[in-house]
């Protein structure tokens, strides 16, 4: 690991316990039952409050969704206050965690957490989180940003929400039509709504929380909308990747049956995610025939393995595109390590 | 647009095996007798032992923190 890296890492600890720090004061108002449901979800692979196994990777990085930006916003204003950057921190990782839960539950994925605490409680948890993280916001009243700032981060979030919730509507209803007549535009359209809007929305809150101008703040928008895709992308091509060759990610590696059994669902509930929609348009191969007589054919194997390989170029357009918006931002300051390794441009 | 330009040479290469064969022997050829614009042909450059190999290190799993 290079000194950068390894000099980031310990800023991400550091910030990491700040951010910690304000969930738990956020949660201590929750009654103890609930709390405790609460925290369990947060306590997922990846989230803030997961407890990594240290012997598995350093490359893991937990809390991701609240250092993003914490680190923007420390970017736009290095003497931002960190109650302030720790409280949109903290609104972003329960936002994205309400909303996963949502996502499990609406595909039917049995993740541990829904195994563990059935769809009501699931659901109730993710309800939990929303206001929670409306919570978060609405406390930097009372750490000194003027109320129209905090009125405008509420508004930021709602409308991203919205967004959010159209783009997976959209993928929802998706699941009823053929393959053959879903539009890679509308693959697209749906990656931008879900991840986009996402990613987009965490980007942009750390650059309004400190008083960016409205350049900065659009070209954050657009790096964080841009990247969102890519990554959906990047997902959707390596796992059905992994799911053709009948091999498993390291996801599943460390836990079984993760990421292949969350495929396979998304294959037989009809998910039209873009390599799937373009392996049909290349060999007019409709979904619902996935799980048919036909999908051991070399012919569909072919089909897909094209669909993989296009979505994975795609993808890496929309990440040099990302990185275009990038290089703006840096033309007006460097950015240090721990954001652009967190970003992926190092 | 140069999504398109992706979507048609990655289909024209998995479905003509001379084409594929080219690549193989000599991508920077192929790649300039597109005419891709520097950023597409970057892109298709990263491609090339995945079309014209079927090499699947190039997609190696890149466990993205945004993902579970």
């Amino acid at each position: 690991m290079s000194k950068d890296r390894l000099s980031s890492f310990s800023h991400y600890a550091a910030q990491q316990e700040l951010l910690r720090e304000r969930l738990h004061l956020i949660l201590a108002t929750l009654h103890p039952l609930l709390r405790s449901d609460v925290q369990q979800a947060l306590e997922e692979k990846g989230k803030l409050l997961y407890q990594p196994d240290k012997s598995i990777s350093l490359a893991l990085p937990t809390g991701n969704w609240a250092l993003l930006p914490l680190l923007i916003a420390q970017y736009v204003n290095p003497f931002i206050d960190d109650a302030v950057v720790s409280s949109v921190g903290v609104a972003i990782e329960c936002f994205v965690c309400a909303l996963d839960l949502l996502d499990d539950v609406e595909d039917e994925d049995q993740t541990p957490v829904v195994q563990k605490l059935g769809v009501a409680r699931t659901l109730n948890v993710s309800t939990t989180l929303l206001m929670l993280a409306q919570q978060a916001l609405l406390s930097l009243a009372q750490q000194n940003i003027p109320s129209d700032r905090v009125l405008f981060l509420l508004d930021t979030l709602q409308t991203s929400t919205l967004h959010a919730t159209a783009g997976q509507h959209r993928d929802l209803l998706a699941e009823q039509r053929p393959a053959e007549d879903m539009t890679d535009e509308e693959c697209i359209e749906i990656a931008a709504g879900k991840a986009g809007a996402i990613m987009r929305l965490a980007c942009l809150m750390g650059a309004l929380v400190a008083d960016a101008d409205k350049i900065l703040c659009v070209q954050f928008s657009e790096m964080g909308e841009l990247l969102g895709i890519a990554h959906q992308l990047d997902n959707d091509s390596h796992d059905l990747y992994y799911l053709l060759q009948g091999q498993t990610s390291t996801e599943d590696a460390v836990h079984p049956g993760t990421v292949t059994e969350s495929v396979k669902s998304d294959l037989a509930r009809g998910k039209k995610t873009l390599p799937v929609v373009l392996a049909a348009h290349s060999e007019r191969i409709l979904q619902e025939n996935a799980a048919g007589a036909d999908e051991d054919s070399e012919e569909h194997k072919a089909a897909l393995q094209e669909g993989i390989i296009t979505t994975w170029g795609i993808c890496l357009l929309y990440r040099d595109r990302a990185h275009d918006c990038f290089q703006k931002i840096e033309a007006q300051k460097p950015v240090a390590s721990p954001l652009r390794i967190l970003l992926g441009f190092e | 647009m140069e999504e398109q330009q992706i979507k048609d040479f990655v289909h024209r290469v998995s479905s003509d095996e001379t084409l594929r064969q080219e690549l193989a022997q000599d991508p920077d050829s192929v790649i300039m007798r597109e005419g891709f614009s520097p950023r597409v042909a970057q892109i298709v450059a990263r491609l090339v032992p995945h079309l014209a190999f079927g090499d699947s290190s190039s997609t190696a799993p890149t466990n993205p923190w945004w993902q579970r």
